[in-house]
């Protein structure tokens, strides 16, 4: 167990560099000595394998780096690389992601701590380049840590945090960081890169342990299991994933040990949640016209705050209720759908919804769809959400339809 | 008696059309009566090996209410009828489905119905059926095991006789007329098998099984471990690398000590250790490495880990040097060569005498060529060389078509 | 482990078993597992195993010698063994041998050559897993085998046809019938001489069947010695699928090769070299008919005359019309047509 000291001053010897969420998810990597990375082609994600290609051919990283002939072998190559004990990344996008499927479905029983950045994307049909969240949310109910950046500062230390927490011998888990397409990926930010002294006091070496593959330790991994094995199986996996959890404070603990930075709530952002009586919800970029708006509306004297959603898995129920339960109204903003589901809301909506079910106090929410396909969300969609949040706060009633902002009517 | 449960315990693939003939048939027999039926094979002895034991069940109730208590299940928990069409699984069965060794009776019910398709004697069989804590009834069709495979069919008539014997059982559930009117009119159906059906009616051996009798051995069995004490992962330990034999000569490799396969077996190799060149053919063929290197460079065959291919006897170059022989003639699974080294002379009696034996010798592993089945039949119905399920030997000679 | 000194990435030195007699006594794929009676595939593992010793990593995609081999608790392996997917047998060798190299060339692991086998069943090699394999019979840097064990169907999940089912076999998915007697009429695929044809840098393909069993365990120790990424074809007889006794399983080997249906080679760097009766073949003597292959088949048993004599020509193509027989199915164009041709 990690102790936290206070924070350190912003260490002099990181540097500061101008770089988008991508290159900055390579910087992480290549401070993390990755042994095996596997590359397909599929925007916005492959700008990581693109800087990544260059760090290798720059001399700055050492690594096997395999072009693979589609995602599933891409996805598959470095999750027998991991077995074996190397440290691995790969990642998709869309499309890509769903054409890996097969390969995301066998890791968390494998146990195995691949890193993946997935660059959020639309779902065919139409082929389409902008952000939705549904790609990465395919794996939600397997086994999978996802967490959601917002900033290239983000992404590079959540790149380091991720080989911590799922290269943990208590978790043992694949982990995917979303990145919204565009907005993160190819949109550039000054970003402060840690030395590699630094990391290496706060990563230790990836030790596949008992789980090794290797003729020193001879084992059968994955033997085919009846009804009398797999349900058992299954009940491990799920106290991994609860294990994720402490191993997930840790981690942000000890990098604020190490590097003086980082927030002291893994879980979520929370902007002006203090005296909020309206709180909006959501992951992603979806941040930054909602903080606006915010302030604006600040301005105005309507008490609004913002909830950022970092994990949404393992997700942080107490300490989101126990933020949520405060305000007089809820408003999740979704980027992503789930077609005929309770309210016909979003994901993260009824996830909401079901953690507050045990709630002493309920507040009335309110569901919205927004930014689907890339489309900006507007300070205009931030004000809309926000109105109804106070009509629903007025009422005392939750909004039984799911509200679509931005959409033309 | 509010449904009649069967269980069908037969050999994988040699036997899987010819058990779902019979599950199938009792359902539709039951069906002429009003019955309502329900017949599956056990998910978990899918996908079905050459040989491995598997189960398939019907179940036959009053009404679906009585019916539903059944269904959703891999298996019943018990059965008032254990039908089984080889009786080398009197030994025991060790299927896909569990780990570790159940006898043939161990789902029948108290005073349940343990019925056979066998050569042997009650007495010979109950050297092998385990013992059981209650009485029950062993009967008996005089027949010998019916092997095919997956594409071709060997009409030799026991799914009509085994339902011919059940109306005789569980006449409450089964009616011989429906039994009769349900095979007439099935797809595999035909005069000549109601005829049987109702010669298996006639003839059934029944005899009463006393709870001091049977196999006394107590069959080895497996603990299930708890989630958290599986490895996680999914791993599991690699099988040890095993060890020479004796005074660092030979060798013996580590086996996997959870399934044993040798239910699986109908014949054994049976090894005449003087006359082994020492080819090594024996022991580089084998599927299921079952052969020790023996300090003298001959090969014993592990009986526990031996399924009965038959693979070593097809490439010995050497004259029954390694024969086939039935597992009936057989009581248990020590060592031919442990035996042959004790008393030379002695094993040398017992291996001519257990390799003479036209009947236990006689191959039944299914297809070898085209034509096969017809002519084994053509030959039976007529000469009667060997009985048959379709009936007692030549009393079928008129007809001609089977 | 302790630390590397230098990382050669070289390949263990595995000569040739000059004999039965000389073969490795040891089992590195042992009982326990569930297979068929008569099973050839099973064979094949141990043979595959035997030939590679202990310092070896076999990953085994879907299939009978996944499923039947290692349920749970009752595995066969020796060595390190792991499942991968259908169709990843290509990126499983290709995945663990880039995980060794990274770690013994970074000083992570010790240095040592590591054996890197993955095996897949037609289904997942013919069918699924082609794309991944031909993949990694690009990536020279990698040594790895990928062995195919060919049971000629998807014989654990019930006998349905692949790419690598014989024309007109019966299979579940191809039952005959009263209206269509043959519903499989795809001829098989010839992916050996496709993979080495298609691959100039992979340094060593090869068709082996396990009824030779010293000279099939030579090509494995050949392809493992060679490095680089390499590709063996086994055919293996099937009791369950083709419906024989068990006890058939060698002579049906035997007779896939005498019959020239299958034939036996290898093709290292580039050289075609026949071997065991197919060179006999090549060098003249006569092939035996393919009906004495086919009817000791229950899958071909509803086969008429002209199904036999279909078969057979196919077959005589592949000797007589062949630009390289049994291996290429190119055709040189014949002098009249050719000056027949506009170009």
């Amino acid at each position: 167990m990690a102790v936290v000291t206070k924070a350190a001053p912003a260490a002099s010897d990181e540097k500061e560099l101008l770089i988008s969420g991508s290159e900055a998810v390579a910087e992480g990597l290549t401070l993390a000595d990755i042994d095996v990375v596997t590359a397909y082609p599929i925007r916005p994600y492959d700008t990581v394998m693109q800087a990544i290609a260059k760090k290798i051919s720059g001399g700055q990283l050492v690594a096997e780096y395999i072009v693979a002939e589609g995602e599933h072998s891409q996805f598959e190559i470095v999750k027998h690389a991991s077995t074996v004990g190397a440290r691995v990344f790969c990642g998709s996008s869309g499309v890509g992601w769903a054409y890996a499927m097969e390969c995301l479905v066998v890791t968390p029983p494998l146990r195995v701590p691949m890193v993946c950045l997935v660059g959020n994307r639309a779902l065919d049909d139409p082929g389409a380049f902008g952000v939705e969240h549904n790609d990465a949310l395919f794996v939600r109910d397997l086994g999978w840590m996802l967490c959601w950046i917002d900033t290239s500062q983000e992404a590079i230390d959540t790149t380091l945090i991720a080989y911590r927490v799922a290269e943990d011998r208590r978790v043992f888990l694949p982990l995917a960081i979303s990145a919204d397409g565009a907005f993160l990926t190819h949109s550039q930010a000054l970003t402060l890169v840690p030395s590699k002294a630094k990391v290496d006091k706060f990563l230790p070496r990836y030790d596949r342990g008992d789980l090794l593959l290797h003729p020193d330790n001879p084992i059968t991994v994955a033997p085919q299991a009846n009804e009398d094995w797999v349900i058992e199986i299954r009940r491990q996996n799920d106290e991994a994933m609860k294990r994720a959890s402490t191993v997930i404070e840790e981690a942000y603990a000890d990098f604020r040990r190490v590097f003086g930075r980082g927030p002291e709530n893994p879980w979520f952002e929370e902007y002006m949640t203090d005296d909020a009586e309206i709180i909006l919800v959501g992951m992603g970029t979806i941040s930054l016209p909602m903080k606006v708006g915010i302030r604006n509306m600040r301005a105005q004297g309507k008490k609004v705050g913002l909830v950022r959603l970092r994990w949404f898995r393992p997700f942080p129920t107490e300490r989101l209720v126990a933020v949520l339960s405060k305000a007089k109204a809820i408003g999740v903003v979704d980027r992503d759908y789930s077609f005929g589901s309770p309210f016909n809301s979003g994901v993260v909506a009824n996830e909401i919804r079901a953690a507050l079910y045990n709630a002493a106090t309920r507040p009335p929410l309110v569901g919205f769809i927004c930014g689907l396909g890339g489309r900006e969300v507007t300070l205009e969609d931030v004000y809309k959400a926000t109105d109804l949040c106070y009509n629903a706060a007025n009422s005392g009633k939750s909004e039984a339809k799911t509200i679509w902002l931005g959409v033309r009517e | 008696m509010p449904a009649l449960i069967c269980e069908v315990v037969y050999r994988g693939i040699f036997q899987k059309n010819l058990a779902a003939r019979m599950v199938r048939g009792i359902v539709l027999s039951a069906r002429k009566s009003g019955r309502w039926g329900i017949a599956f094979g056990r998910y978990g002895d899918s996908p079905q090996r050459n040989g491995i034991p598997a189960k398939d069940f019907a179940i036959v109730a009053d009404t679906k209410e009585e019916l539903e208590q059944n269904m959703a299940r891999y298996e019943p928990k018990h059965v008032d009828v254990t039908v089984c069409v080889d009786d080398t699984l009197s030994k025991g069965v060790e299927s896909w489905a569990w780990y570790g060794l159940q006898p043939i009776n161990r789902l029948t019910v108290p005073n349940g119905t343990l019925l056979m398709t066998s050569l042997q004697a009650p007495e010979e069989l109950l050297k092998d059926i385990h013992k059981k804590d209650a009485p029950y009834k062993l009967a008996l069709i005089r027949a010998k095991a019916s092997f095919s495979g997956l594409w071709v069919y060997k009409e030799d008539h026991t799914e009509a006789r085994i339902l011919g014997a059940l109306a005789k059982i569980a006449p409450a559930f089964l009616s011989l007329d429906g039994v009769s009117q349900a095979i007439q009119e099935i797809e595999w159906g035909s005069d000549l098998k109601v005829a049987s059906a109702r010669k298996a009616y006639e003839r059934l051996e029944t005899r009463e099984v006393k709870m001091t009798e049977g196999n006394t051995e107590i069959p080895y069995s497996f603990e299930m471990p708890k989630w958290w004490e599986m490895r996680e992962g999914v791993t599991i330990p690699a099988i040890p690398i095993g060890k020479p034999k004796e005074g660092g000569q030979g060798y013996v490799p580590e086996r996997n000590p959870y399934f044993k396969k040798f239910t699986t077996r109908t014949m054994r190799p049976v090894i005449d250790f003087d006359t082994c060149v020492k080819c090594n053919l024996c022991w580089i063929s084998c599927p299921d490495s079952c052969f020790d290197v023996m300090p003298d460079a001959t090969f014993d065959a592990n009986m526990e880990a031996c399924c009965g291919c038959g693979v070593c006897e097809a490439v010995c170059p050497v004259e029954k040097c390694i024969t086939m022989v039935n597992e009936s003639a057989f009581s248990d699974n020590a060592s031919q060569w442990e035996m042959w080294r004790k008393d030379k002379a002695a094993y040398k009696t017992w291996l001519l005498a257990t390799i003479g034996d036209k009947k236990t010798t006689a191959r039944s592993h299914g297809f070898r060529f085209r034509g096969q089945y017809e002519e084994e039949l053509k030959n039976d119905l007529e000469t009667g060389g060997v009985e048959i399920t379709a009936g007692i030997p030549g009393e079928n000679a008129q007809h001609k078509t089977v | 482990m302790a630390e590397a000194t230098t990382f050669t990435n070289s390949t263990q030195i595995l000569e040739p078993f000059r004999g039965i007699k000389k073969v490795t006594i040891e089992e590195y794929f042992t009982s326990g597992h569930r297979t068929c009676q008569g099973c050839e595939s099973a064979l094949v593992m141990k043979l595959m195993v035997k030939a590679a010793g202990a310092r070896t990593i076999v990953l085994g995609s879907t299939g009978c010698m996944y499923v039947a081999n290692t349920t749970y608790y009752t595995t066969p392996w020796v060595v390190p063994w792991m499942h991968t997917q259908l169709g990843s047998s290509g990126s499983a060798a290709l995945g663990t041998a880039a995980g060794l190299k990274a770690l013994m060339s970074k000083g992570k692991i010790k240095s040592e050559p590591i054996n890197v086998i993955a095996f897949c069943g037609d289904g997942g090699g013919a069918d699924m897993g082609l794309g991944a394999i031909s993949a990694t019979l690009t990536h020279k840097e990698y040594n790895s085998l990928i062995l195919l064990y060919d049971n000629e169907s998807y014989a654990n999940t019930d006998i349905q046809l692949s790419g690598s089912t014989p024309y007109g076999a019966n299979t579940t998915f191809s039952p005959p019938g009263k209206a269509i007697r043959l519903i499989h009429k795809r001829w098989k695929k010839n992916t050996a001489g496709m993979l080495a044809a298609g691959h100039p840098e992979c340094r060593y393909v090869a068709t082996v069947c396990a009824s030779y069993a010293v000279e099939m365990m030579n090509k494995v120790r050949r392809a493992l010695t060679i490095g680089g990424p390499t590709f063996i074809h086994s055919l293996d007889p099937c009791p369950k699928g083709w419906d024989y006794d068990p006890m058939l399983s060698h002579e049906l080997g035997e007779l896939a090769i005498e019959t020239g249906i299958f034939p036996l080679y290898e093709v290292e760097d580039g050289q075609l070299r026949y071997y065991g009766k197919t060179k006999a073949i090549v060098d003249g003597r006569a092939r035996k008919p393919v009906r004495e292959y086919l009817l000791k088949q229950g899958r071909f048993a509803h086969f008429l005359e002209e199904d036999l004599e279909y078969f057979q020509k196919k077959v005589d193509e592949m000797w007589d019309k062949w630009e390289v027989p049994g291996v290429v199915p190119f055709r040189r164009m014949d002098a009249t047509k050719a000056a027949l041709d506009p170009k």
